[in-house]
């Protein structure tokens, strides 16, 4: 019975979600559309002046400075070089926070555009382009442009609008902290508190025009493990007179994966443990004395992650033991699972549907790529979702992916994100009870 | 140092016994070569009248009457149907024993030979022949053999020699409780009068006929079984998750088992086996059985080894299975000891078999992880097991005679060898120099 209550609510809202007026949504629409010349322009710019995490600079003043031109109150150096600002209605109504990552990668830029990066750096000791290879520079522009037709028809609006542009999505440098965790950290969800938070990614290999999501944990939690077995040395001679640390962990790996294949409800989520690197010895005929393997956890729900963790450990110590030896299991919790609130998904479809067509707005198998995002949404109901930015005419099996220097995205998908963005700030705000 | 003067002394032994022996050899030869005829009769009877386990009625009765017919003073049947016979010898000195099993196999026999078995029988509810396919036969008949060449030396012998004829060395049904050599220890055959030494040999098919190979230490494994139960949940198959799978995990320990003899066992010292067996879990394909029972053999050819190797055993399914969330109860079935060859026995009494096969006959011979029941006697007392060649030269090895199959075949002529090296063994044992 419990379960049919939320969705009957959910219901009930999706129907009074659909409030906004004709008139106001093609307003709305035709300033998305009219707006598009410039979010392209501040794009290109951004683009041809990426900066690494924990360093944008140039980014944060740039994006601060077309925020105050606006007459917002802006805050700037928010969790290092990020800046946050306000719009105010005046009305009452709920506080609805909109983000933008702003941080680029170490990629040397191979494309051949006008506006392709040629900005350098060296990045842990080795010469390196920078390049906007995830397209965090077009986020930036989208946010930059909804900002500003927000602003403009603030008349039309109730509540309070945050705008988020955070640095490092991409994980700070070593030794520093940043991101998500820290400018929740700093106190961003909060004064004004914020009830709702909304967040995008473009995607290179999605269809142009295409919008997608999912309920529930769309991105991954990504946790590190590592795990120190113990054993006794010995020459590689006479393996009676050690304990040997290569084989248990051999034996540890295959355990490990039948946490997944044997003991994980895989029918309610995905997981992903890998072990990425393993570590021992020093020469052919000594068995070492320790061996050392490390890898990354990926779980799609917070209360699977957390048997997970268990059932690492459990295996890796009895496996150990049954062998003679100690295993030292270390689970290091990182970003946690980008998980969609169900509820507000649902009631924020429509949204979506508006601004992509109903026949374009498509839900999606999990990634288990992570995303910081997900720090936000530990506190507070939020909606992530794509935006399809491949050209048309494109082989699907030929997209150079995130992450790599032939990185590109097609233009005319930014209106999509735009729009969608006005849609959910509109729509949440008029829903409320 | 201790070992080197072991060392001395034994080449002090040797001497000694050698000397003392090699001037009645040519008259002890002869009268073995003499009784080949009958050696040759007594294993065709025993071959055409083969008996299994606990069986051996007609045979344990045949041996007593004949070693009535000696003048020995007889004991029959112990442990069931075996027969204990005493030779006292004229002068004083240590109690020998000297052992033969007599037990048959549940095997058809497929050999053309005219006095091949065509006894038939039930074991185990099956319909089958029986057949003695692992020379038992051969082993009989040498010890009659040898029983009558030492009964005619009554007078030179100083000391008494301890006949036994044992049944069951196959093993007896579960049922039957203790059987063969174990039950024999049991009831007392190495008391009254105490046994100083026992000496036992078994005819092998694929060694070249009339050669001897022996081995100080572990000669034969020690033999133990295990069963391990591993206690999952069930499931339906298709959602393992539901589940502590008992299948997956069973892998997962035989794989582990497997490395308590690559990684944990100090296999110079000696070898060892872990072999599963048999492995039964579920019923059918769509459904994650709860249990998942494994059984097994352990070889091993030392004590201390072998209890290592049970408690890896232990260690390794128990925390394999508590790994993934499962129990697994592990039950260690002791069976035989190792065969273990008393060293300094075996290296004194080394000169014996070269005088019976030649010196070029004497082979050393790896350990083999067969078993063998003639080590409960060695737990008791310094004994000495070896093996005797019985391929003859013309045989085709390509079809090996194998033991316990249904073409196995011995070279007959090997049997004197045999007769000759228990007979040296049992002079030169009473004529060592300093027995006590």
């Amino acid at each position: 019975m419990k379960k049919i209550i939320p969705f009957l609510l959910a219901a009930i809202s999706i129907h009074s979600v659909a409030q906004v007026s004709p008139k106001v949504q093609a307003k709305f629409d035709q300033q998305a559309k009219a707006i598009e010349p410039q979010v392209i322009e501040w794009r290109r710019h951004l683009h041809q002046n990426p900066e690494l995490s924990n360093r944008e600079t140039q980014t944060g003043a740039y994006v601060a400075e077309h925020l105050k031109k606006l007459g917002l109150k802006v805050q700037t150096g928010v969790a290092h070089t990020g800046v946050v600002a306000l719009l105010e209605t005046g009305r009452p109504g709920p506080v609805i926070a909109l983000r933008a990552d702003m941080d680029a990668l170490p990629v040397t830029e191979r494309n051949s555009l006008p506006f392709a990066s040629k900005v350098k750096t060296t990045f842990n000791g080795q010469e390196t382009g920078v390049m906007h290879a995830c397209g965090h520079d077009s986020h930036v522009a989208m946010l930059m442009g909804v900002a500003e037709i927000l602003t403009k028809n603030k008349a039309d609006l109730k509540g309070t609008i945050k705008f988020i542009f955070q640095p490092a999505e991409e994980g700070a440098p070593v030794g520093e902290q940043g991101g998500a965790g820290l400018m929740v950290k700093e106190g961003v969800l909060e004064n004004p508190k914020v009830e709702v938070i909304f967040g995008l990614h473009i995607s290179s290999i999605t269809p142009l025009g295409k919008i997608t999501y999912r309920h529930g944990g769309i991105m991954a939690a990504a946790d590190n493990y590592s795990v120190l077995v113990k054993g006794r040395q010995a020459h590689g001679s006479t393996p009676w007179m050690s304990v040997d640390p290569i084989v248990t962990a051999a034996q540890i790996i295959n355990g490990l994966q039948t946490i997944i294949s044997r003991q994980t409800e895989l029918t309610k989520e995905a997981a992903v443990i890998t072990v990425g690197r393993i570590n021992a010895g020093i020469r052919e005929n000594i068995i070492p004395e320790e061996a050392f393997f490390a890898g990354t956890i990926r779980t799609l729900d917070t209360e699977m992650q957390d048997k997970i963790h268990e059932k690492i450990k459990l295996t890796a110590t009895k496996i150990a033991e049954s062998m003679g030896a100690t295993a030292e299991v270390t689970i290091r919790r990182g970003t946690p699972v980008t998980y969609n609130d169900p509820a507000l998904t649902q009631k924020m479809v429509p949204s979506l549907q508006r601004a992509a067509g109903v026949e374009n707005t498509l839900v999606i198998n999990a990634i288990t790529g992570a995303e910081d995002f997900a720090f936000y949404q530990k506190e507070i109901p939020g909606l992530f979702f794509f935006i399809g930015a491949m050209p048309p005419d494109t082989d699907p099996a030929k997209v150079p992916s995130h992450h790599t220097p032939d990185f590109m995205i097609d233009e005319s998908s930014f209106v999509t994100g735009v729009k969608a963005m006005l849609n959910l700030t509109l729509d949440y705000m008029n829903a409320r009870k | 140092m201790k070992k080197i003067i072991t060392l001395l002394c034994l080449a002090c032994l040797i001497s000694a016994s050698a000397a003392a022996q090699t001037k009645a050899q040519p008259k002890i030869d002869a009268e073995i070569k003499a009784l080949e005829p009958s050696l040759v009769k007594w294993r065709r009877y025993f071959h055409e009248n083969p008996e299994l386990s606990n069986r051996e009625v007609k045979t344990g009765a045949k041996i007593a009457e004949q070693l009535k017919t000696l003048g020995f003073e007889v004991q029959y049947p112990v442990a069931k149907t075996g027969v204990v016979a005493l030779l006292k010898g004229t002068k004083p000195g240590p109690v020998v024993a000297l052992r033969a099993d007599i037990d048959a196999l549940p095997v058809t026999e497929r050999n053309a030979l005219p006095f091949a078995s065509k006894v038939k029988t039930q074991f185990g509810g099956q319909e089958t022949g029986v057949m003695h396919a692992c020379g038992h036969d051969g082993h009989m008949a040498i010890l009659l053999t040898v029983a009558e060449v030492l009964a005619k030396n009554k007078s030179e012998l100083k000391g008494t020699v301890k006949f036994i004829f044992q049944p069951a060395e196959e093993g007896a049904a579960p049922e039957e409780g203790v059987a063969g050599a174990e039950l024999m220890v049991k009831e007392g055959v190495l008391e009254n009068p105490k046994v100083d030494a026992i000496f036992g040999l078994h005819i092998q098919s694929l060694l070249p006929s009339g050669q001897l190979a022996y081995r100080a230490g572990g000669l034969m494994a020690a033999v133990d079984g295990f069963d391990i139960t591993v206690k999952g949940q069930g499931a339906h198959g298709a959602t393992p998750w539901d589940s502590v799978d008992p299948v997956v995990i069973s892998t997962q320990i035989i794989q582990g088992l497997q490395t308590i003899v690559s990684r944990q066992t100090e296999l110079t010292k000696a070898g060892a086996v872990i072999t599963v067996g048999s492995i039964h879990g579920g019923i059918r394909r769509n459904i994650i059985p709860e249990t998942v029972l494994l059984q097994g053999t352990i070889r091993t050819f030392d004590d201390d080894m072998q209890k290592k190797v049970h408690e890896k055993i232990k260690l390794t399914a128990q925390k394999i299975a508590e790994s993934a969330g499962a129990k697994s109860d592990v039950n260690i079935q002791i069976m035989y000891p190792a065969t273990i060859n008393n060293e300094a026995l075996t290296n004194q009494m080394v000169p014996s078999l070269v005088r019976a096969a030649g010196q070029e006959n004497v082979v050393l011979t790896q350990p083999v992880t067969m078993a063998e029941d003639f080590s409960f006697y060695q737990r008791k007392v310094p004994g000495f097991f070896f093996f005797l060649g019985a391929y003859p030269k013309e045989m085709n090895l390509q079809i090996k005679p194998t033991h316990h199959t249904a073409d196995f075949m011995f070279d007959e002529a090997a049997m004197v060898t045999g007769v000759k090296a228990l007979v040296n063994l049992t002079l030169d044992y009473m004529n060592q120099p300093t027995k006590k």
